[in-house]
């Protein structure tokens, strides 16, 4: 019954069933583990893959710490029960220094690791793109810096450094409630069709004005569905126009709020092809919800293929949901309860669409 | 105290009106808190319904989308500053005076202002429902810009309500917090040293410290966020040169230790309960009371994983990542000590028993997702998802309202002189733990998956984890039905309860049941030894024996 | 109850330097002690003061982000007239102190004469002030700096006048010594004084010498 008896055998044989109960608890550990991967979406980022890693060993220890905690527990809620007319009290047991020495320095040294880790994962996306503020270093609280949305790397990679080459550039305009997506054109998009004459005298546009126009010659493509291709590095260039959004899209696993006043550079790499979901994170008033978008990662050359196309369309209002349904709530009579009036769909070459199915 | 005696109930001390007026008696105060609180977690529960009414589809179809970000606003408010910070507080006015051998709190008037400042701005908060353009729904959180925007442009808006409710809320605090502590350091009977105070004691102390150091920035930045949105400034502004992410540093440099704040009196209930019916000492005893104070230090420095995505540097990712790890060491702490406490124990499982249990399982689990949570690249993922809202309320309601629960079925008998029904308690229990668990659960795989908290609309593969939580959440709401009929019939006709119904070890089990309004009256004892001599034999304080004999004359 | 009478009460010996180690008793219930409010109005004042330490940390991330920080036309504030009014304020904690030592030897007279100064000057200080703000060439709503500086200003005036009234009552209560609490109303009031003296030193600092 009790789990230290006496008789020396009986010892044996305990710390035999504690070996065993451990060792299956460990495997039941190592089985949530893998079984944690498939509680994600899928991996369509270079990001995904070392997050997925963490989370994973997490949920084996974390399950580990968990079943060895009730095992104890439901051991004790078994077998040390009062019988029902003892009234008298148990082993008076103050405590145990050495067991909790044991219990302070276990998980002092497993939460260090797991911090040393992450940091180490941190590392590791920041090499790979995603955790670069345009003006983080500087103002390491976040604190917002307008006037200098000029100065970070984005831009000047914009016009002609050798990284423009290799890494795309977008803009993400955030609004209540739709997402824009602006793409300055630089020779090196429209590069692998040839076709892009006439094109190279624009690609110094950042498009940070309203109008996606110079004299009747697009200097960007804008859309409303964001359009990505695999395996090239992208950098964003996060903007709001009115409140705090979130940039978030679950197969990347990556999320960055969009904060008003502030350019906010952030970097990733897509990695699968595929329809995915960009969701707003941060909540932004009535249509928060429906403050969605798709994201499309695709080949190289279809990506070239959906840019040049975007270049020849006209500027037509693009997706918002929101707006729709405001003109359609307008039709009813009102209810009482106050709402922001949505913004009217940004103008963009390409709208897109939210109706396809997604994989994420 | 001399003003007590001075000041205290018009209406005769057994009459029950007494309740309803003013009253400087901690003990009738400690039961208006938690009867306010219990109305309003009714009313913050139906809001609950609604919002898992909503939820049950993916389309935003219940209710429009301007009224679901209200209620679950007025959600998230009421439950915290009208249920469960009034109801804790409840618990401190009636267990620390009795425990720690003091007539009455520190300071009875200041006590009976901040309990009515409740009421007050409760009511104010429910008129916010009122004015043009419905109420706050912005969230709890309130973030700038979007709290600024004020569609309708009037200047008594439901958000600026909101402010001024939660800023009284922040003031009634203030003077709870340093009542308590007041009483606890200076009130104890002779003999109590703070390492002989029970942990509820400790970790009300604690608890009550980190009001004192969080609200006033809370209160700082609040103001700031009133005079944005009424009177033209731009703190919070970007277009006037102010910064919205400056909001969020003062909002969680107390909305995280609020969580503490939350969670360490029921620390406190879990130590105080698991002696009592495992018939042990609290294993560790010095160690788990000074882990209050190390998790208080350490809840001051960890605000910053709240902001992971907001834009900050990612030195301040890795930093708060750690500190915010580290308390899980001195939690961590407590945890094993109550299941060492457990360990040969005798142990009887009653309701509050029960209750305590389930309130440690569920925590242990949000302790796990806690710590993934820190984790800065996790977090990133998961941050402002489901995954979030099913920790916070594993949190929240697993562990919190279970404890507090577990309390109520502990120390109901002695101080309202009856007793609950163990059956109705035991069905109470069976339905809170099914319901927590499948209500919050499923949040975890949505969050995993990407759904964001707070949407009134979802895309159809959140679905079934969806339709699971809202039944597990109905499952919550039917499980009041059993509490409440437990709380009103024992009231009405339950057993008498004796002085001490549990067998267990403390001064407030040395009164009758309900204790006389000054407590030990000019009868302090003098405290001899620690709180949890379960199995030593040993009395508590000098004469023991002549103050259990005066409970049977009384019984007699 | 029986009569216990709780063996010596050791918490009467204790009197009000008593500290709180273990084993040492806090008090005997109906015997009022005359340090309760004044720990409580000390936790008070640490609390309180956290109320302008963010407001101080709000002000040094506000500045430290801005691209411009004084409103247009602005270039920094005049410094001389306040900092006169800064040593007035700061000197009024030199006789309030004073006052106090009076009062301990006894001297009711001086006490009185000194806390009345003691009030005077931080009327003076108010007064200041009042000029300087209506002497500004900006407003309250004229960007994030001037939003700051009157918060600042304004929060911390209102503790001066909070300071002034509270002495006017002390000083009343002087005359009438069976109103009862009168020893520990005159210390919370010293307190107070110091600590809106302390707050200003800090507030000068950020908002007239960090430019």
């Amino acid at each position: 019954m009790t789990a230290t008896p006496p008789a020396k055998p009986t010892n044996r044989l305990a710390i035999a069933a504690v070996s065993l109960w451990t060792g299956l608890i460990v495997l039941v550990s190592h089985w949530m583990a893998q079984q944690s991967q498939r509680w994600l979406p899928v991996q369509a980022s270079s990001a995904a893959p070392l997050v997925d890693g963490l989370f994973g060993f997490e949920t084996g220890l974390g399950t580990f710490i968990f079943l060895g905690v009730l095992t104890v527990l439901a051991w004790s809620l078994l077998f040390h029960r009062a019988r029902k007319y003892d009234e008298s009290d148990a082993e008076p047991i103050e405590g145990n220094t050495r067991l909790e020495i044991i219990w302070t320095v276990i998980p002092l040294v497993l939460v260090l690791l797991i911090a040393a880790n992450a940091i180490r994962v941190n590392r590791v996306l920041g090499v790979l793109g995603p955790m670069e503020h345009a003006h983080g270093g500087a103002v390491p609280t976040g604190a917002l810096s307008p006037g200098a949305e000029g100065s970070g790397p984005v831009t000047s990679a914009l016009a002609t450094s050798d990284a423009a080459a290799t890494e795309l550039q977008v803009e993400v305009i955030a609004r209540q409630w739709s997402w824009e997506f602006r793409y300055p054109l630089s020779d090196g998009d429209v590069q692998p069709h040839g076709d892009h004459d006439g094109m190279a005298g624009a690609s110094g546009g950042t498009g940070s004005g309203g109008a996606a126009t110079t004299h009747g010659m697009p200097a960007t493509v804008s859309s409303t569905e964001l359009h990505l291709p695999i395996n090239r590095p992208v950098t964003f260039r996060l903007l709001s126009e009115d409140v705090l959004h979130g940039f978030y899209v679950p197969a990347f696993r990556l999320k960055q709020d969009v904060v008003p006043g502030q350019a906010i550079s952030f970097r990733l790499t897509p990695t699968r092809s595929g329809r995915y979901r960009l969701r707003d994170s941060q909540f932004s008033g009535t249509w928060f919800a429906a403050n969605q978008a798709d994201v499309v990662v695709e080949s190289p050359a279809a990506f070239a293929h959906w840019l040049e196309l975007g270049v020849q369309q006209p500027l037509q209002p693009g997706l918002s949901p929101a707006a729709d349904d405001y003109a359609r709530r307008q039709q009813r009579p009102s209810n009482g309860w106050a709402t922001v009036v949505p913004a009217p769909p940004p103008l963009v070459n390409v709208p897109g669409s939210v109706a396809l199915p997604h994989d994420a | 105290m001399v003003s007590t005696a001075a000041t205290s109930t018009p209406p005769a001390p057994g009459s029950w009106l007494r309740y309803l007026g003013w009253s400087t008696d901690a003990k009738v105060i400690g039961i208006q808190y938690i009867a306010t609180a219990l109305i309003f977690l009714l009313v913050g529960g139906f809001l609950a319904m609604v919002i898992r009414g909503e939820l049950i589809t993916p389309e935003a179809d219940l209710v429009d989308r301007t009224v679901y970000n209200a209620l679950y606003t007025m959600h998230g408010t009421i439950m915290l500053f009208l249920f469960i910070f009034p109801v804790l507080n409840g618990l401190n006015n009636l267990l620390v005076p009795l425990m720690i051998g003091a007539p009455d709190m520190a300071f009875p008037r200041l006590n009976a202002v901040a309990f009515w400042m409740v009421p007050v701005f409760g009511l104010i908060l429910m008129a916010s429902f009122l004015v043009p353009g419905g109420p706050a729904a912005s969230g709890w959180w309130s973030y700038p810009p979007v709290s600024l925007q004020n569609p309708l442009g009037i200047l008594l808006n439901g958000q600026a309500l909101w402010i001024l409710a939660v800023a009284l809320s922040g003031v009634s605090s203030i003077i709870g917090a340093l009542n308590v502590v007041t009483t606890i350091l200076r009130l104890r009977a002779p003999g109590m040293g703070l390492f002989r105070m029970p942990i509820f004691c400790w970790t009300a102390l604690s608890a009550q410290l980190i009001q004192l150091a969080g609200l006033p920035v809370l209160t700082g930045g609040a103001v700031m966020l009133l005079l944005d949105l009424v009177a033209g400034t731009s703190f919070y502004r970007p277009e006037g040169g102010g910064d919205p992410v400056l909001y969020q540093h003062f909002f969680w440099f107390y909305s995280h230790p609020a969580v503490y704040v939350i969670i360490l009196p029921i620390f406190g209930v879990f130590s105080e309960l698991l002696p009592v019916y495992a018939r042990k000492p609290l294993f560790g005893y010095t160690v788990v009371a000074i882990a209050s104070l190390v998790i208080v230090g350490l809840s001051l420095i960890v605000w910053v994983h709240h902001m992971f995505p907001s834009g900050v540097a990612q030195w301040m990712r890795d930093l708060f990542m750690v500190t915010t790890m580290l308390i899980a060491v001195p939690t961590g702490i407590k945890v094993f000590a109550w299941v060492a406490t457990l360990w040969r124990g005798k142990i009887r499982l009653t309701s509050a028993m029960l209750f305590a249990l389930g309130g440690i399982v569920n925590f242990v689990f949000a302790g796990i997702t806690g710590v993934m949570l820190a984790t800065v690249p996790i977090d990133i993922h998961v941050n402002n998802t489901y995954f979030v809202v099913g920790h916070f309320h594993y949190v929240i309601y697993g562990a919190a309202t279970m404890g507090v629960y577990a309390a109520i079925y502990h120390w109901f008998g002695k101080f309202t002189g009856r007793m609950l029904y163990e059956g109705l308690g035991k069905l109470h229990f069976v339905l809170t733990f099914i319901g927590t668990n499948l209500n919050f659960l499923p949040m975890h795989p949505l969050g995993l998956m990407g759904m964001p908290r707070r949407v009134s609309s979802y895309d159809p593969e959140f679905a079934f984890w969806n339709v699971l939580a809202s039944l597990g959440a109905f499952i919550l709401g039917v499980s009041i039905i059993p509490f409440l009929l437990n709380l009103v019939s024992s009231l009405v006709r339950g057993a008498k309860a004796p002085a001490n119904p549990w067998n267990a070890i403390g001064l407030e089990w040395l009164l009758p049941s309900p204790p006389p309004a000054e407590n030990f009256e000019e009868h302090i004892p003098t405290v001899l030894r620690g709180p949890y001599g379960y199995g030593s034999g040993e009395p508590l304080v000098e004469h023991q024996e002549r103050y259990e004999q005066a409970l049977r004359e009384v019984a007699a | 109850m029986t009569s216990t009478s709780a063996g010596a009460a050791p918490g009467e010996a204790g009197g009000p330097g008593q500290n709180l180690g273990p084993g040492e008793a806090s008090s005997t219930g109906h015997h009022a002690h005359p340090d309760h409010s004044l720990t409580g109005f000390v936790l008070f004042l640490a609390s309180e003061s956290l109320v302008f330490l963010a407001f101080f940390a709000g002000y040094a991330v506000l500045k430290n982000g801005a691209l411009s920080w004084y409103p247009a036309g602005v270039e920094g504030l005049e410094w001389r007239e306040p900092l006169r009014y800064t040593a007035v304020l700061l000197s009024s904690s030199g006789t309030i102190a004073l006052a106090e030592h009076f009062l301990a030897r006894g001297r009711l007279g001086l006490f009185r004469g000194f806390w009345l100064l003691t009030m005077a000057m931080g009327a003076v200080f108010l007064a200041g002030q009042v000029l300087e703000w209506r002497g500004l060439a900006f407003g309250f709503t004229d960007g994030v700096f001037a939003n700051l500086f009157y918060l600042l200003t304004g929060f911390h005036g209102l503790h001066v006048a909070a300071g002034i009234v509270l002495m006017g009552v002390t000083l009343a209560r002087s005359f009438t010594p069976s109103a009862g609490g009168g020893h520990k109303g005159l210390q919370a009031a010293g307190l107070f004084w110091h600590f809106v003296d302390v707050i200003w030193v800090v507030l000068f600092l950020l908002l007239y010498v960090w430019r």
